[in-house]
């Protein structure tokens, strides 16, 4: 047999201190997508999925940027892995989008009249206070709030 | 990439538009609309042809609105494409025909083949230029149209839907739940479907306004045949005076117009009895000026009379009596009062004009009596002859002082009336016009214009309050030395303290 090449994974030094987070909300995720659909809207059962997705990306943000605990290395490690999201990290890199829910809320394309979604409208200007978007469940991403 | 229609769209013949044909109501209150226009989103719900929906949220506590029926089938009542009521009118479609007495009911066909060929056929039609007969612009307004009609828009029906899940007390979204959190309002009326609205075929809310049509009451002439003047309710400061002439000349000379801002009423009085009911006739339930629907009704005679019908009708006799100047206490203390001709019943009773009641020597008990009450200028034996003099000149005020003396005075002689004609017109608190004031100049120095007797201070407050509308009041200065309290402009009287 000709040789195959394997993609045999080599983690990083520095990994044993994040796996266990890691590993537990990947068994989170799992959880929420096996989840039954009875008694919610079409649209709120992928909320889950969006808030998980969310919750992992910030993890491994706050490890890299805020905290500074893990080495660039592990860092792009996790991004290639698919710990993280690296389009959600990039926005949160900018001014105003700190706290951002999702990279569906701020698509123009995917919104009437080419805005985005309101959960981006901060509370003070908006005129329901309470309210969940469609997409992701989010109750408010704005960084002022 | 390049966006492909599938089919042909102009060889379908399915509709396209440019902009919805909406009623006021479903617009909404926002000047600043955003709307999204989506051809051929959604199949007509009358005749299922595709056509171009558009969305619109209708005012900030508003649900999103949508076109539901496509123009084609719109046109063909002249109704809104969202709520399916006529555009001109607000009513749905079978009381509009029912009281214009139009009936497309047969022209229209309601099954499948048959209705998309004459959907399709009118749609040909209509886009080649033909005009289509619409006969619904040349239809001129009947009276029960007008008095159905909705004048102002009705932005309740563009609330959000009640909530279904509430209603089974299982909504699980709380206070982001967008549907209205009440219990639903069930009923004959919740039962309608929409093309027998469309069509005008038994359709509930239609057939529930119909009968309140029928029975809407007709205004019946009083049977106090000397009653000329008809009340006016609803009044706006957008209604002048000059509307209200311009609506009820055409039925009569009017006498008089005496609008009263306060209480949102006007008195129109007539020359002849018959003029007034020909108005009341032609009127009644369909006057609207500017857009406002007035309410009319028979003036009440100024007599007080024990009313026990309930506040409403007290009050508005109250306000036909004292346009609104004198709390009710004092007219049921002066209902109380009446009494017999004398003078005692004329006090009060000058109340009612506002007037200052003439003096009340001891012994004269009717004003004829009382030569100074006759409009003696000087305190002379003028009296009697400037009366009729008097009222010679001033023909229209006269009479209607004296019909709304009759209101109050049964028993008074006229000329008492055409006395105070001069000074102050009926249910009147405005100013006695200016030519008045020549009598009012001489008198100052002799008698307080209005003669306020001496023992009766309440009185004089009157001609105090009718004093402070700004402009004429110079002339009639408040009686100085009794006249007590402050005037209080603009009508609260102070309680009459006998």
């Amino acid at each position: 047999m000709p040789k195959v090449k394997t993609n045999r994974v080599k983690y990083p030094e520095g990994w044993e201190l994040i796996e266990p987070t890691l590993r537990e909300l990947q068994a989170k995720m799992r959880e929420a997508e096996n989840d039954p659909h009875d008694g919610k809207r079409k649209c709120e059962a992928l909320w889950p999925i969006f808030k998980i997705a969310h919750q992992k990306s910030r993890y491994i943000y706050d490890l890299y940027y805020r905290r500074k605990e893990i080495s660039k290395e592990l860092y792009e490690f996790c991004l290639d892995q698919g710990y993280a999201d690296k389009n959600l990290i990039a926005k949160w890199k900018k001014p105003g989008y700190e706290r951002l829910c999702c990279l569906r809320c701020i698509q123009p394309r995917d919104h009437n009249f080419a805005t985005t979604c309101v959960c981006r409208v901060p509370k003070h200007l908006r005129e329901e206070k309470v309210i969940e978007c469609g997409h992701c469940g989010c109750r408010g991403c704005a960084s002022g709030d | 990439m390049a966006h492909r229609l599938l089919r042909d769209a102009e060889a379908d013949g399915w509709e396209r538009s440019d902009f919805p044909i909406i009623c006021e109501s479903c617009l909404g209150d926002n000047p600043y609309v955003r709307m999204t226009r989506a051809q051929y989103d959604k199949e007509c719900k009358i005749c299922q042809r595709p056509f171009t929906v558009f969305r619109w949220r209708p005012g900030r506590d508003a649900r999103y609105k949508k076109t539901e029926i496509c123009q084609t089938c719109c046109k063909l009542k002249n109704v809104c494409q969202v709520c399916l009521l006529d555009l001109e009118y607000g009513l749905p479609v079978q009381v509009r025909d029912t009281a214009l007495s139009i009936s497309s009911h047969d022209t229209i066909p309601k099954s499948d083949v048959n209705r998309e060929y004459f959907a399709e056929e009118h749609d040909r039609k209509a886009r080649a230029g033909l005009d289509y007969e619409s006969s619904y612009g040349k239809v001129r307004p009947n009276d029960t149209i007008l008095k159905l009609q909705r004048t102002t828009p009705y932005y309740k029906r563009n609330r959000a839907h009640v909530c279904s899940f509430y209603i089974r007390g299982e909504c699980t979204r709380g206070a982001e739940c967008p549907y209205r959190h009440e219990m639903p309002v069930t009923g004959e009326l919740s039962q309608q479907n929409i093309k027998d609205r469309y069509y005008g075929v038994n359709d509930p809310v239609a057939l529930k306004l119909l009968n309140k049509a029928g029975e809407m009451p007709s205004l019946e002439p009083p049977e106090d045949e000397s009653i000329r003047t008809l009340y006016v309710g609803g009044l706006d400061a957008r209604v002048s005076e000059q509307d209200l002439k311009d609506n009820f000349y055409a039925h009569g000379e009017i006498e008089s117009i005496r609008m009263v801002l306060q209480r949102a009423c006007a008195f129109v009085t007539y020359t002849t009895r018959e003029g007034a009911e020909k108005a009341a006739e032609e009127l009644s339930n369909k006057l609207v000026i500017k857009g406002l629907r007035l309410k009319l009704m028979w003036g009440r005679p100024q007599a007080p009379k024990p009313e026990t019908e309930g506040s409403e009708v007290a009050r508005q006799q109250t306000a036909v009596a004292h346009s609104g100047l004198l709390p009710r206490a004092v007219i049921s203390q002066q209902q109380s009062q009446m009494q017999g001709p004398g003078s005692q019943d004329h006090g009060p009773a000058m109340h009612y004009y506002n007037t200052l009641p003439p003096p009340q020597p001891e012994r004269t008990f009717y004003p004829s009596m009382d030569p100074q009450r006759m409009g003696a200028i000087v305190p002379s034996q003028e009296g009697s002859s400037s009366g009729p003099s008097g009222s010679s000149e001033n023909r229209p005020p006269s009479e209607q002082q004296q019909q709304g003396q009759h209101y109050a005075y049964p028993a008074m002689a006229p000329p008492h009336g055409q006395y105070y004609s001069h000074y102050y017109p009926p249910y009147g608190y405005m100013m006695p016009p200016p030519p008045y004031q020549q009598y009012q100049l001489p008198n100052q120095s002799t008698v307080p214009p209005l003669h306020p007797p001496p023992a009766t201070q309440q009185y004089q407050q009157h001609p105090v309050q009718s004093g402070s509308t700004p402009s004429s009041s110079a002339p009639v200065p408040p009686p100085a030395p009794p006249s007590s309290s402050g005037s209080t402009p603009g009508g609260s009287a102070p309680p009459v303290s006998s």
